[in-house]
C-alpha cells in the first residue's frame, strides 16, 4: 500500500526536492498540490505530472493520508491547523513557527486531531552527523565541554526578505537546522541565548547577519552562525558545520563537504557538485513509514520544531532587550 | 611609510636571511644598535633569530631567571648574560621583553626610566593598571615602545588588512576569527596559571581581537563564554562576539584543546565580497614526520615559507623607527586597547553579561 501524499504551497525553495522525493519513493503515491497561488499550483502539478488542487480545501477533501507543508513562515500554522483537522499527518518545513503561540496551537491541533506532525529537519539524517552523535555517545571525546556551529548561506530573497511572511531574516530562517543538531547531540536544551544581528550585508529591513550564543542546561555553550553571508559568487548554496570539543578532543563536521570542485568556464563561475547521500531521500522516507504506522527513530517532531524555532525567537528577544535572555 | 607599501615587503633591509656576514663587515661598531632580550622562551628565541638577521643589530645581552637557560642562549647568539636587571640594561639600548606576561610591566617600566626604547610582546601587561602606568611612563619619558603584535605583520593578515581598507568588500557586515591548538607547554607551566597568563582570551584571542581594532575599528560592546573559569586541566577554549560602532559584527573562537595541530583561519564578508584564509587548507609546503617516542610539548609557531617571517618584519620596523626617530605603527595606547578588549572578554565570560563600552 502506498503512502498518499499531497503537498501544500510551493513557496518554500525545498517544495521541489520534497515533490522529487515522493516522486522517487516506492513508498509515495504523490497525489497533488495545492497552493494560494493557483498559478503556481498549475505550473508545479504540470512540472511534477500530479494533479492541481484549486484549494488547500479540496486537496484535504481527497483521500492523501499526509501532507508535506511549504508556505510561508507564518502560514505554517493556519495550514497545520487546518490539516491537522481533515485528519492528515503533517510534515512541515522549518522554522515550524514564527511566534511560540503559533507554535503551541499547532502542537495542540496535532494532539488533538490524533495525526503526527512532524518538522522539516532533514540535517539529522546525515550520514556525517550520524557517525558524529554516535561517537560523541561512545564517549570518544569524553564529556561535551563546548561547540561551534554554523549554517550560513546565500540570501535567499523573495518572501524571505520580508519579515511579514518570514518572521524575521537570517536568524529565523537558519538558526533551527543547527539548534536542532545541539540539542539532539547533547539530549540537553537550550536555556539561554544571546544573539547579535545587523543588515550589513543587504541594508534591507531584515537581519542578514546573525550570530547566536547558546547555553545548555548543564553549562555547554556553543555559538551558531546563522547569516547570509555567502557572497554571490558563493561556489555553493552554503554550509552546516558543527564542531564539538570534549575533554578528550575535538569533532569537526562539515557536513556538504562531499563534492567535487567544477571550473565551470561556461557559467564563468566555480561551483561545488555534491556527491553525498540526499538526506532530503532519507528524511521522507522515514516520513512515509511513519504515516504507514512504522516507529520513526531519526524524524524531528513537532516539539523538536517547537523547541529549535524558540531559540530564534529568543535571539529576537535578546536583540530587543541587548542581553541575553531565557529561552 | 616605505616599509609597508605595496606588497608589504621591506625596503630598508636586506632580503635575505643567510650569508651577512661580509655586509656586517662593512659597517661601523657605532652604526650596530644594542638589543637586549629579556625571557628566553618561546618568544625570546624567535626574536633573538630574527636580530641575527639584521647587520646593523647586535643582540649585545640577555637576562633569565633561569641561568643555565640564559648561558647556553648567550653562547649560541653570541651575546652577554646579564646577572641582574642593572647589568642588563647598562648592555643595550633597546629592550626587547619576552617574559611571560605579568612580568612585562616591571620590565617595561625599569626600561623606559633608564631611558631604553622597549618592544614588549604581547600582551602589553596583565592589568589595565599596569598598562596605564606603562602608558604613562612612556609619555613622561617621551619613550619609544611597541607592544609586538606580530600578526600585524603576518602577510596573509596584513593583506586581508590592506584589502579591506582598500574597500574590497564593500562594507563589512561579518567576521570569523580562529586561533589554537593545543595547550601551550613550558618549563613553568605559566600558560596555565591565569593570573599571570589570562588565560587563552588575554594570551591567544588577543591577537585576533587587536586585528579586528585595528581593521575596523572600535568595540561597541563584547559577550564571550569560556571554559577558563571551568579551571580543567591543560584545556581551555571561548567563543567571543564583538559588535562594533560600525555595526560588524566579529565572532573569534580561541582553543586550547584541539590536538588537531595549531589552525588560524579567518573570513570577512562584506556586502562586495568575502575573503577566506585557512591555515590548514592552503599549505605551501606539508612536511610529515613520524613521532618519535618523548617529543610533545612546546609553544606552538605558526609559520609559513617566507623569505621574511613575522617575527623579523615587526622587529625589523621597530629598529627602523628607533633609527628614524619615528613612530612605530602599533602604539602603546594600541596594546592597551587590546588589554582591555581582553579583559571586558574575560569579565563577561565571567559574568555572563553583556560588557558595552
Amino acid at each position: 500500500m502506498k503512502v498518499k501524499v499531497g503537498m501544500m504551497s510551493f513557496a518554500h525553495l525545498h517544495a521541489d526536492s520534497y515533490a522529487h522525493c515522493l516522486l522517487n519513493n516506492p513508498r509515495a503515491e504523490f497525489v497533488g498540490i495545492a497552493d494560494h497561488d493557483l498559478r503556481r499550483a498549475q505550473q508545479k502539478a504540470e512540472q511534477h505530472g500530479v494533479q492541481a488542487f484549486d484549494s488547500y480545501e479540496s486537496l484535504l477533501a481527497s483521500d492523501v493520508q499526509a501532507v508535506i507543508i511549504c508556505s510561508e513562515n507564518v502560514k505554517h500554522a493556519p495550514l497545520a491547523q487546518m490539516a491537522a483537522a481533515a485528519g492528515k499527518h503533517i510534515l512541515c518545513e522549518k522554522p515550524l513557527m514564527t511566534r511560540l503561540e503559533d507554535g503551541q496551537a499547532m502542537l495542540t491541533a496535532a494532539r488533538g486531531a490524533g495525526v503526527q506532525l512532524f518538522t522539516a529537519f532533514p540535517c539529522r539524517f546525515s550520514p556525517a552527523f550520524q557517525q558524529l552523535r554516535a561517537m560523541v555517545q561512545a564517549g570518544e571525546i569524553g564529556e561535551l565541554l563546548a561547540m561551534r556551529g554554523t549554517n550560513r548561506g546565500v540570501n535567499p530573497g523573495g518572501w524571505f526578505n520580508d519579515p511579514e511572511l518570514a518572521g524575521g531574516g537570517a536568524m529565523m530562517d537558519h538558526t533551527v537546522h543547527v539548534a536542532d543538531l545541539m540539542r539532539l547531540l547533547t539530549g540537553q536544551e537550550i536555556v539561554e541565548v544571546y544573539a547579535e544581528t545587523n543588515n550589513l550585508m543587504y541594508h534591507g529591513n531584515f537581519d542578514d547577519v546573525a550570530m547566536l550564543t547558546l547555553t545548555f542546561e548543564q553549562g555547554i555553550f556553543a555559538t551558531l552562525d546563522s547569516s547570509w553571508s555567502r557572497p554571490r559568487t558563493f561556489p555553493t548554496w552554503g554550509d552546516v558545520t558543527l564542531t564539538v570539543y570534549g575533554t578528550r578532543g575535538v569533532i569537526e563536521m562539515d557536513m556538504f563537504a562531499q563534492y567535487l570542485r567544477h571550473y565551470d568556464d561556461r557559467a564563468g563561475r566555480i561551483r561545488q557538485v555534491f556527491w553525498g547521500d540526499n538526506i532530503d531521500a532519507l528524511m521522507i522516507d522515514e516520513f512515509l513509514r511513519a504515516v504507514a504506522g512504522e516507529p520513526a527513530t531519526t524524524l524531528a517532531t513537532g516539539e523538536d520544531g517547537y523547541k529549535a524555532a524558540a531559540v530564534a525567537i529568543a535571539g529576537y528577544e535578546s536583540i530587543r532587550r541587548g542581553e541575553p535572555v531565557k529561552v | 611609510m616605505p616599509y609597508f607599501s605595496g606588497n608589504g615587503l621591506s625596503d630598508t633591509c636586506p632580503r635575505r636571511a643567510g650569508n651577512l656576514s661580509s655586509v656586517v663587515n662593512l659597517l661601523t661598531e657605532d652604526a650596530m644598535v644594542k638589543v637586549g632580550i629579556v625571557g628566553l622562551g618561546t618568544m625570546g628565541r624567535q626574536h633573538a633569530e630574527a636580530y641575527r638577521q639584521m647587520p646593523d643589530v647586535q643582540l649585545s645581552v640577555v637576562y633569565d631567571r633561569h641561568m643555565d637557560r640564559a648561558e647556553a642562549f648567550a653562547q649560541e647568539f653570541g651575546a652577554t648574560v646579564a646577572h641582574d636587571l642593572s647589568e642588563f640594561l647598562k648592555g643595550c639600548e633597546i629592550v626587547d621583553i619576552c617574559t611571560p606576561t605579568y612580568r612585562h610591566t616591571e620590565y617595561a617600566l625599569a626600561a623606559i626610566q633608564a631611558g631604553k626604547a622597549v618592544v614588549c610582546e604581547k600582551p602589553l601587561a596583565r592589568t589595565l593598571q599596569e598598562c596605564e602606568q606603562i602608558v604613562e611612563a612612556v609619555h613622561r619619558h617621551n619613550a619609544l615602545l611597541m607592544p609586538a603584535h606580530v600578526l600585524r605583520f603576518f602577510p596573509e593578515y596584513r593583506t586581508a588588512h590592506q584589502l579591506v581598507k582598500a574597500g574590497a568588500l564593500g562594507t563589512v557586515a561579518a567576521v570569523r576569527m580562529r586561533r589554537g591548538g593545543d595547550f601551550p607547554r613550558t618549563k613553568s607551566d605559566w600558560y596555565a596559571d591565569f593570573e599571570k597568563s589570562g588565560g587563552i582570551i588575554m594570551d591567544l584571542i588577543i591577537h585576533d581581537l587587536d586585528w579586528v581594532r585595528w581593521t575596523l575599528g572600535e568595540v561597541e560592546r563584547v559577550y564571550a563564554k569560556s571554559l577558563t573559569f571551568r579551571h580543567l586541566e591543560h584545556l581551555d577554549y571561548t567563543l567571543v562576539t564583538l559588535r562594533l560602532r560600525s555595526g560588524t559584527i566579529a565572532h573569534i573562537e580561541g582553543t586550547w584543546c584541539d590536538p588537531g595541530g595549531f589552525r588560524v583561519s579567518f573570513e570577512i564578508c562584506g556586502d562586495a565580497g568575502m575573503l577566506e584564509y585557512d591555515s590548514q587548507q592552503m599549505v605551501a609546503l606539508r612536511v610529515a614526520r613520524r613521532a618519535e617516542a618523548g617529543q610533545a610539548g612546546g609553544v606552538e609557531v605558526p609559520e609559513s615559507p617566507a623569505v621574511e617571517n613575522p617575527y623579523y618584519r615587526e622587529l625589523r620596523h621597530f629598529i627602523d623607527c628607533y633609527r628614524a626617530g619615528q613612530s612605530p605603527e602599533i602604539t602603546v595606547e594600541d596594546g592597551m586597547e587590546a588589554v582591555r578588549l581582553t579583559l571586558a572578554a574575560i569579565e563577561s565570560a565571567r559574568t555572563g553579561k553583556v560588557v558595552k563600552f
